[in-house]
């Protein structure tokens, strides 16, 4: 069936619809669960998409005998109303409904003067919400907009726009922009010149709405009327807003400086909204003289965002984002001059082009000193984060600043200047300004630095790891920066002086082992993932491996497998499966290794995890252990991994935890693509393929195997799983080994195959054609199947209808939830149960 | 005028996803932080884009507190802080940080392993998520920072539920999930903090519901009849809360009867939550805590763990079985199994979403569509029983008339429901109280009353004058008010000028008065000084030699009037301690000399 029919409205919901209208409309019944209306509303938007042409009304007259019976009601409910309008905006978006509901006057009833406008259930938020979306819905046609337009609609609209609620205001907002956009979008050929513009009707008179506002005295009516255009701007880039604005500039303009309008914060949005719309960016320079007016004239922190949003820009003058950038920078600058003597250090900026003292009074208060670095900082993270960004950073100065506030944050610098005297006051112990700080020296890690900044930045963050003030929130955060400048060692001159390398490496583990063992679970747990990510990025440098393998860190984690806390004990497991790496996989002349770390001791020790462990993480942990071991060949010889392979699969088969089986799944599933790359099945690429190897050798080695570790029962009863994604996985990899194994013999598909090799297949083919259905593997043994027994197993791919039951397995119970036919049983059903269903926490 | 602003993004008027932001000396902190369980898409979360209108979510919010593990309390917060990108700080009780991601994982793993959802977050975030979480104790005042303070209450309504006092200065605000007590949480309690805005919830706001004993014993004589005749019972519940409570009835039923059908708890993760709930004994009642020591009640004899193959093990037994709806899973496997037998029973504790199983069965439908077009027929019974912790509207006024509010504002209910219950508590306590619906801002206006220090020279000074103080009365003091330092001071005038360095300025008022007096200026002060000399007999009236007239501090003057000889203008002067006077004075010249004055 094509999408589109799969959406038309079924015979069946066609019954039920009048009925639920009905009740619906029936005020003896109590109101229904307000998701149910709002997913009826989704079903009836997709009708709409999937055919624009249909006609909902006429096909189904139940629904405007709705809308009247709902009108007609005295004291309707709130959100039976609400879901009145909407219902009805959606419907009236076809033109031909639209008519339909004019001719039977129910138009005017339901969003004109005659309508809820002017009754007392308009004094309730949902009502007025439901009556914007409607419209909103509605006016996609001209039509719809004259009757808006015409009929007194919009004064509702321009008023709605100051609701007391924050939802129905901005709805009112995003609705003006949207009649707007449609009535000059659709009549006007644009002449580039405010003055001769002939707006459309509608156009002009929501054009002169947001004139009129903004030559107000009324702060709210000006802050409305931006917050429009800076949505306009966003969401509209054609050449009339353009004109649209030149009439505006001027008026705009004045409120940079007008501080009883309190809008800064709107114009900034507006103005960066603008800079991203190519339509401004030829006014002959008046709109960069605007921007770089803004970026003088906003207090730091108003025009930060604006300057962020201006350095990512592309197309712009180099003039404009020097002045953006200066914004920026100010503040790390004067952190920069507050901390350093002149001739010690130049500063980020030069002293001429910029002027401090705004940043340095907010700098030097203690209100605003925080919040200021908090923005900064995140602003510059930001910036840090973009691929190609179109200014050039400096990089080295910026570095510094960041450690030197890092400094002031935790009493390693008190300058003797009186403002950095000030700043190291109000900054010390400021756990947000570390947080801040902290990101950005992680986003600064790829950035190339002189030696003597990396230097102490090493210093600080050891320190901020040791500390005992450092909270568990700002120590994740020192270890991510810290692994994050470790990684970027190696591209760095630094990285050549071997010893400070391996002073630095030594620190860090010697820390590392205080935290393992720290009382509070988020460090342990954060410990370990640092320690992880370590390995997994820095396994290969001997420097690395040998500082960690002489430290007590290998023996503390191992520790921590028994940990309380099921966290720690799976952040430990995936701990220990890198750290394999080091301790045997891959040194096998590793000097430090001997017979202190043995592999059989850890595969037994993750062994008793999966099969004891009470809680799912660890033995998820382990899983995925296990996986990456065999996915990167560390499970030894093919006898060894078979044997491997099969003792995880037996333990696991058991377990309550469906995320494990499908770790489990995964496992087998790199298995068999493995064993069929050895012995040179053509679904691996770079299988050697030997003429002297007979086909049927090809196809039986691995199915004697697969067979010998006991897969097949696996996952054939993984196939009846009471999990949905444990059933689908398993039966993904039974249809590759069908097409594996059966290929020679695709007669034989989807034919009964030759039933006398195994009589039990009958009944698994049965079982699964049920199970499947009713999840239900039954555990009795005496059914005949040999799940060990190759020509058994090869009968079963062949017989077994894999395709159907894959099909049936795809269609999880949201078939049932998510058809509209469901919802409207479930909304008749519901019908005079609600109050013993009652709406409750859970 | 300092102002506490409230507005709902979610469970404003309604149940399902509490996310309440409250502005408060120019704090923002975000009241819980919870999930729709109706909706599949981003309606499920609250939309956090109305929070701020410019800079970042952490810059503009001081703090989150979460009240308790309830998904629609807690539900979307790994959303907010790893997805959305809050980083600030989160506040919870401790068994609610135990407790909160157990139920977190457990919604993920059906919303996004099962039904393959996107934008949902993942195992590692709610992990993340809960490494940001500050645990707090009971009654603990915990700085967030330098102005904003909150300290946890507790409230009975779940393990590990809490009221919220948050504090910023003298103005307060609390908040709190409803409070009810139960057969294993102690009641909720609160000083008599007398907060400036109470902000409870209301979700059964018109019920005076059944004692809590009668619905347990209902649920019993259920269970036990159905056991009785051979059949199974299902109850589906979410992980934790209810499970743990339905348990403690069921075993201490069986020992008492001595019953033998085996009861099990289908999944592991129910181990764990059992696990929390013995670690945080001290937070159930007495009672248990007393039966604790005897034996732990949450170490069950009769209660077993559950094995898949059991479901089809003939003869009576009790079912646990997750998820709570019947949606998925092991719950509704077992389900199937059993629903063709009307000898067994399921009973839904809890609420169930659109769309579930639980939904369609409790709303009566008794055919089934599964996957496949395969028709289900339920024949076992179907029963609802409500153990839902909230506080009913008695509840609620206790709690009104404890803490003392100066007003209230209701949330999580039903529109029609709260307004009964905000007329009873306007007409019983004589306050103001609000239910915003979602996105509606309720702004109030808080009068603050200020900690002020006094001399002890003033106070010396104060008691000499009047009568000795009463510690129970107000009383009125006047003196010089210091603001310095962030601290008030309220000293004499004299001490303010010492410590100030300021010289003393004498402050006069003028008026001028026209009288029609053609005699000569010295007869026209004469005859005023005769009048006011008769009119104000208790006052000290002066005529001076330089011809002027004094009253008090007052002094009056005549000139004759530059252009009308006739005219007399009299210079009244007055200082601002003599302004009645002064006012009086002139108020008594403007009416004219009597004619018989000489």
């Amino acid at each position: 069936m094509s999408p589109r029919g799969r959406r038309a409205m079924s015979r069946a919901c066609a019954r039920l619809l009048p009925r639920v209208c009905a009740a619906l409309a029936d005020p003896r019944q109590p109101g229904s669960d307000d998701t149910c209306l709002e997913k009826m509303l989704d079903w009836f938007r997709e009708l709409r998409e999937a055919e624009p042409t249909v006609k909902l009304l006429r096909d189904n007259p139940c629904l405007t005998e709705f809308f009247t019976a709902v009108l007609a009601l005295p004291e309707p409910e709130p959100n039976v109303l609400s879901f009145t309008l909407r219902l009805a905006g959606i419907v009236a978006a076809v033109e031909d409904s639209f008519m339909h509901l004019q001719q039977l006057e129910l138009l005017a009833r339901l969003f004109g003067e005659d309508g809820p406008l002017n009754s007392a259930a308009w004094e309730d938020a949902s009502v007025r919400s439901g009556w914007v979306e409607g419209v909103h819905s509605m006016v996609q046609h001209q039509s719809a907009l004259h009757f808006i337009c015409s009929g007194g609609g919009i004064d509702v609209i321009f008023t709605l726009q100051g609701d007391p609620s924050l939802f129905v205001a901005s709805a009112a907002c995003r609705l003006l922009v949207h009649l707007l956009t449609l009535s000059v979008g659709s009549e006007l050929t644009v002449p580039l010149n405010a003055k001769d513009c002939d707006w459309p009707a509608c156009a002009h008179m929501i054009i002169r709405h947001i004139e009129e506002s903004l030559q107000s005295n009324s702060a709210s009516h000006i802050k409305q009327s931006l917050k429009l255009l800076t949505s306009l701007f966003g969401s509209c880039q054609a050449p009339w807003t353009k004109v649209l604005w030149l009439g505006m500039a001027k008026q705009v303009e004045s409120f940079l400086t007008e501080d009883s309008v309190q809008a800064q914060h709107i114009l900034a949005d507006l103005l960066l909204n603008m800079a991203r719309s190519p339509v401004f960016h030829d006014t002959e320079g008046s709109f960069w003289a605007l921007v770089t007016s803004a970026l003088e004239h906003l207090t730091p922190v108003q025009s930060s965002p604006l300057a962020v949003g201006i350095l990512r820009l592309h197309r712009c003058p180099q003039v404009v984002r020097i002045k953006a950038l200066t914004v920026l920078l100010q503040p790390m600058d004067c952190i920069l001059r507050a901390a350093f003597q002149p001739l010690e250090y130049a500063g980020l900026l030069d002293e001429s082009v910029s002027d401090p003292s705004a940043v340095e009074s907010l700098l030097s208060s203690k209100s605003s000193c925080a919040s200021l670095l908090c923005q900064t900082l995140a602003h510059l993270e930001e910036l840090l984060s973009v691929v190609f960004l179109p200014v050039n950073l400096p990089y080295a100065s910026l570095l510094r600043s960041v450690v030197t506030i890092l400094q002031f944050c935790n009493g390693l610098l008190i300058p003797a200047s009186p403002l950095g005297s000030k700043i190291s006051q109000i900054l010390v112990g400021c756990f947000r300004v570390q947080k801040s700080a902290l990101d950005a020296l992680a986003a600064l890690s790829d950035r190339k630095c002189s030696d003597t900044v990396v230097g102490s930045l090493f210093d600080v963050l050891l320190a901020y790891l040791e500390s005992p003030n450092t909270t568990p929130t700002v120590l994740k955060k020192s270890f991510k920066a810290m692994s994050k400048w470790l990684m970027s060692l190696p591209g760095m001159s630094f990285f050549k002086n071997q010893q400070q390398t391996e002073k630095t490496l030594q620190d860090v583990f010697l820390v590392l082992q205080k935290r393992l063992c720290s009382p509070c679970w988020e460090v342990r747990d954060s410990s370990l993932e640092f320690l992880t990510n370590l390995i997994r990025n820095l396994r290969d440098h001997d420097e690395f491996r040998q500082s960690l393998l002489s430290s007590e860190v290998p023996k503390l984690t191992e520790n921590l497998l028994e940990d309380p806390e099921s966290y720690v004990r799976a952040s430990a497991v995936t701990a220990m499966g890198h750290l394999a790496f080091i301790t045997y996989f891959f040194v096998p002349e590793s000097p430090v290794a001997g017979n202190q770390y043995n592999k059989e001791k850890t595969v037994a020790k993750l062994q008793e995890i999966l099969s004891t462990d009470p809680e799912g993480f660890p033995r998820r942990a382990v899983m995925n252990v296990f996986t990456m071991w065999l996915k990167e060949s560390c499970t030894g010889q093919l006898e060894e991994t078979e044997q491997f392979v099969s003792t995880v699969v037996q333990t696991t088969a058991h377990d309550l935890d469906w995320e494990v089986k499908l770790g489990c799944l995964e496992l087998v599933q790199i298995f068999c693509n493995h064993m069929f790359c050895r012995f040179g099945l053509p679904e691996c690429p770079y299988a050697p393929i030997s003429s002297a190897v007979t086909s049927s050798i090809c196809q039986n080695e691995p199915l004697q195997i697969f067979c010998r570790a006991n897969l097949f029962s696996f996952l054939f009863r993984s196939l009846c799983d009471c999990d949905k994604p444990v059933g689908q996985k398993a039966c993904d990899i039974l249809l590759a080994l069908k097409s594996h194994f059966c290929q020679s013999s695709t007669t034989d598909l989807q034919g009964p195959g030759d039933l006398s090799a195994g009589h039990g297949i009958h009944w698994l083919q049965g079982t699964l054609r049920q199970g499947s259905l009713v999840q239900n593997f039954p555990t009795d043994d005496g059914n005949g199947v040999d799940f060990q027994d190759p020509e058994s197993m090869m009968l079963a791919l062949r017989t077994i209808d894999l395709v159907e039951l894959h099909n049936d397995l795809n269609k999880c119970s949201d078939y049932v939830e998510k058809s509209p036919q469901s919802l409207l049983e479930d909304i008749l059903a519901t019908v005079g149960t609600a109050e013993e269903n009652e709406a409750d926490c859970y | 005028m300092p102002e506490i602003k409230v507005t709902p993004l979610g469970a404003g008027q309604d149940v399902g996803r509490s996310c309440i932001l409250v502005s408060i000396a120019g704090k923002n902190v975000m009241l819980d932080c919870g999930m729709h369980m109706g909706y599949n898409d981003d309606r499920r979360f609250p939309d956090f884009s109305y929070i701020t209108q410019n800079g970042r979510l952490t810059d503009f919010l001081d703090c989150v507190i979460i009240s308790h593990f309830h998904l629609d309390h807690c539900g979307a917060l790994p959303y907010f802080s790893e997805m959305v990108g809050y980083d600030g700080p989160i506040y919870m009780t401790h068994p609610t940080k135990a407790i909160c991601p157990i139920l977190l994982e457990d919604y993920r793993k059906i919303t996004v392993d099962k039904k393959g959802e996107t934008n949902f977050f993942t195992s590692q975030m709610i992990k993340d998520c809960m490494k940001k979480v500050v645990a707090v104790h009971l009654h603990q005042t915990v700085q967030v920072d330098e102005e904003l303070e909150i300290k946890a209450y507790y409230a009975g309504h779940v393990l590990g539920a809490a009221m919220f006092q948050i504090k910023v200065g003298c103005e307060s605000v609390v908040y709190t999930v409803s409070m009810h007590s139960s057969s294993y949480r102690c009641a909720a309690w609160i000083d008599k903090c007398r907060p400036d805005l109470l902000i409870t919830e209301s979700t059964y706001a018109t019920t005076i519901r059944d004692s809590k004993r009668c619905r347990e014993r209902d649920f019993l004589k259920k269970v036990h009849e159905t056991v009785e005749r051979g059949g199974k019972v299902l109850i589906p519940v979410f992980a934790l809360g209810r499970a743990q409570e339905l348990c403690i009835l069921l075993e201490t039923f069986w020992e008492r009867m001595n019953l033998k059908a085996p009861i099990y708890f289908s999944t592991g993760l129910t181990e764990k939550a059992n696990h929390y709930y013995k670690l945080f004994i001290t937070w159930t009642n007495q009672k248990i805590r007393k039966t604790f020591v005897q034996r732990n009640m949450f170490e069950f004899k009769h209660i077993k763990a559950f094995d898949r193959a059991f479901a089809d093990n003939p003869g009576p037994m009790v079912v646990f079985a997750t998820p709570g709806m019947l949606h998925a899973g092991q719950s509704l496997q077992i389900f199937r199994k059993w629903a063709g037998n009307e000898k067994n029973m399921v009973i839904m504790p809890g609420y169930c979403v659109q769309g579930t199983v639980g939904h369609k069965i409790l709303s009566g439908q008794r055919k089934l569509e599964m996957e496949g077009r395969q028709i289900l027929e339920v024949k076992m019974q179907v029963e609802y029983m409500s153990f839902s912790a909230h506080a009913d509207a008695k509840g609620i006024m206790q709690l009104i008339r404890q803490a003392e509010p100066r007003n209230v504002l209701l949330v999580h209910g039903e529109a029609k429901k709260m307004e009964f219950l905000k007329q009873k508590i306007e007409q019983e306590f004589h306050v103001n109280c609000y239910m915003p619906a979602n996105g509606e801002t309720t702004t109030i206006f808080t009068n603050p009353s200020i900690p002020v220090d006094i001399s002890l020279g003033l106070l010396k000074r104060e008691t000499a004058i009047g009568l000795l103080p009463d510690a129970k009365k107000p009383k009125l003091m006047h003196g010089t008010l210091i603001m310095k330092d962030n601290s008030f001071r309220l000293v004499s005038p004299e001490q303010a000028l010492k410590e100030l360095g300021l010289a003393e300025h004498q402050l006069r008022f003028t008026c001028r008065v026209h009288i029609q007096d053609p005699r000569k200026e010295h007869e026209t002060v004469l005859r005023v000084y005769n009048h006011l000399k008769g009119v104000l007999k208790d006052y000290s009236v002066q005529h001076l030699p330089d011809g002027s007239i004094t009253v008090e501090s007052i002094l009056i003057q005549a000139t004759a009037h530059s252009e009308d000889q006739g005219t007399k203008v009299l210079l009244v002067s007055w200082t601002y301690q003599d302004e009645e006077l002064g006012s009086y004075l002139t108020s008594l010249l403007k009416k004219g000399l009597p004619q018989s004055t000489s």
